[in-house]
């Protein structure tokens, strides 16, 4: 447990100017809302949110399609695989790495979320639920991209985890059977975020999370049998 | 130790690499090698030979096409194994921060604990000669300074075996004679070394055993003290003769050296008596060990490997 602990640490701590600048984005966009005419507009005060909140699934995406590229073109990966490392240990890593950075900003949207959203009426514990169901979307979609970054290019990697992430989405729409959304639960995920609204909050429903944790596990099986066979030392250029 | 006889074995381990459009390169060929517990291995051949392929297939960086392979008596690819192992790839690659931490980072990740880390990670550092410089961050360091926070990185979990590709090539020559006498060092505590380099001498003065790769094959292995005196020739010096009475005579010092086979060694002896001559030495060459690479690495292609245990 532990090196896949500090494995996920390095990972945060290597990425850490990407996550600074979303934190940075996060605060700005809370002190705009607090401080100007905004904070008045709670309907826009709302869509900001929304927008904002989906953009780390986004983020989870790019983290996780390019981890193992950038320690492979750097040739790392060989001094820390060369360690008592299992490569399952090294995936483990940099999902639970992923799931932090992405922890990270879902945790100071929640507390700006919590001032601006709060001071306008939107119940607070409603944004701390969003801001779970916004995280466990993260970890799937970033697991997601983990899987087929240990075989394509993350610009492919990438490529891949938007079309299996939107095809349940596009069932959905097409067929009219919300249930085609829980398939690969991305989508219905952040459908709750973003059809929450100050009228109309979203209900409760842990299924989702649930489900997409599951299927963490799921693929993150599957990523690790794929990069069993994967011959690490061959340059990925 | 291991109770598989070798410390590191490669029994008819083949590697081949696919490109896109299903192209094949063999870059190992049926490769057989044991490296026994306590001696400096020496590990040599041009570039492409296969070299790094059969490092990385030790490390379980890639799995072989075909054959198999232990490292410390378990199977390639075994994590748990690689606690007991330290590695030194040929381009040295670590993450951006300070010498020490470095350190501890890999030292952890390989199951290390803190109170053992931290001193263990000062002694190594202030042997690989980077002691004032432990806290400085490698991204400022030269090319020989990361060579050599690569190699206590490697040192740093004191692993029974060390593998070193390239170990010294970035190294300048006060720093190169360091690593070598802290290779000896090592040796003399019990470790076993396999060292990947192209510097003939080094591995000369270090190896006891050394195998030449050449085109995924293996063309030689031996102990290196018998490699380079299994020459053909022998040296006889004399003096009271006349350089001109034999082929290829060189004069030296007012005597004079000639080199000829074994069975022209007692007609030439004869001879130069015949002449009224003394013979002051008669020895068996010895050759560089760049002359044997050289020679070995010309030998046909399809020449089967000597002596592979």
């Amino acid at each position: 447990m532990k090196p896949v602990l500090l494995i996920a640490i390095n990972f945060v701590r290597e990425q850490r100017w990407p996550i600074l600048v979303m934190l940075l984005w996060v605060l700005l966009l809370a002190f705009l809302g607090l401080s100007t005419e905004a904070g008045r507009q709670r309907d826009d005060l709302l869509f900001v949110f929304k927008q904002v909140a989906v953009y780390v699934v986004a983020f989870s995406v790019f983290f996780g399609s390019s981890a193992i590229y950038n320690d492979r073109r750097s040739r790392r990966i060989l001094s820390v695989l060369s360690k008592a490392v299992a490569r399952q240990d090294y995936l483990s890593g940099l999902v639970l790495g992923v799931t932090i950075a992405s922890a990270i900003y879902c945790f100071a949207l929640g507390l700006t979320g919590s001032w601006t959203l709060g001071q306008s009426g939107f119940p607070v514990w409603q944004v701390w639920f969003l801001m779970i169901c916004l995280l466990a979307a993260c970890l799937l979609a970033g697991t997601v991209a983990l899987m087929f970054s240990t075989f394509l290019n993350p610009f492919f990697a990438a490529g891949a985890t938007a079309a299996v992430m939107g095809l349940p989405a596009l069932a959905s729409y097409t067929s009219g059977h919300s249930q085609w959304g829980l398939a690969i639960p991305v989508y219905a995920l952040a459908a709750a975020v973003l059809k929450s609204s100050f009228e109309s909050p979203q209900t409760a429903s842990w299924f989702p999370v649930i489900l997409a944790v599951v299927e963490t596990v799921v693929f993150w099986i599957i990523a690790a049998r794929i990069f069993s066979y994967v011959d690490i030392a061959v340059s990925v250029e | 130790m291991t109770d598989m006889g070798g410390v590191l074995q490669f029994n008819n381990v083949t590697k081949e690499y696919r490109s896109l459009f299903g192209k094949r390169f063999r870059a190992l060929d049926t490769f057989n090698l044991e490296i026994q517990a306590g001696e400096i291995f020496g590990f040599l051949g041009p570039n492409g030979a296969g070299k790094t392929t059969a490092i990385h297939l030790a490390m379980g960086f890639m799995r072989p096409t075909a054959g198999s392979g232990r490292l410390l008596g378990e199977p390639f690819g075994n994590a748990a194994t690689r606690r007991r192992v330290g590695f030194l790839p040929e381009n040295v690659a670590l993450y951006p921060r300070r010498a020490d931490q470095l350190l501890y980072f890999y030292g952890a990740i390989n199951g290390m604990r803190t109170s053992r880390l931290r001193p263990r990670a000062a002694q190594i550092l202030e042997l690989v000669g980077l002691k004032e410089d432990s806290r400085r961050h490698v991204s400022r360091f030269s090319r020989g300074m990361l060579q050599r926070v690569g190699l206590a990185q490697a040192l740093v979990n004191d692993p029974e075996l060390l593998i070193l590709d390239e170990p010294t090539s970035a190294l300048d020559p006060v720093a190169r004679v360091r690593v070598r006498e802290l290779l000896a060092a090592l040796r003399a505590a019990g470790k076993t070394i396999f060292l990947s380099s192209h510097l003939l001498s080094e591995i000369e003065l270090l190896c006891d055993r050394v195998a030449v790769l050449n085109q995924g094959k293996l063309v030689r292995v031996g102990k290196t003290s018998e490699l380079l005196q299994a020459s053909h020739q022998t040296e006889i010096v004399a003096r009271g003769v006349r350089s001109d009475s034999f082929v290829g005579a060189v004069v030296q010092n007012g005597t004079v050296k000639i080199v000829v086979p074994p069975d022209r060694q007692r007609a030439s002896v004869e001879r130069i008596w015949n002449l009224g001559g003394e013979v002051i030495s008669i020895t068996p060459q010895r050759r560089s060990l760049e002359e044997l690479f050289l020679e070995m690495i010309a030998e046909p292609k399809s020449a089967s490997a000597k002596g592979a245990q």
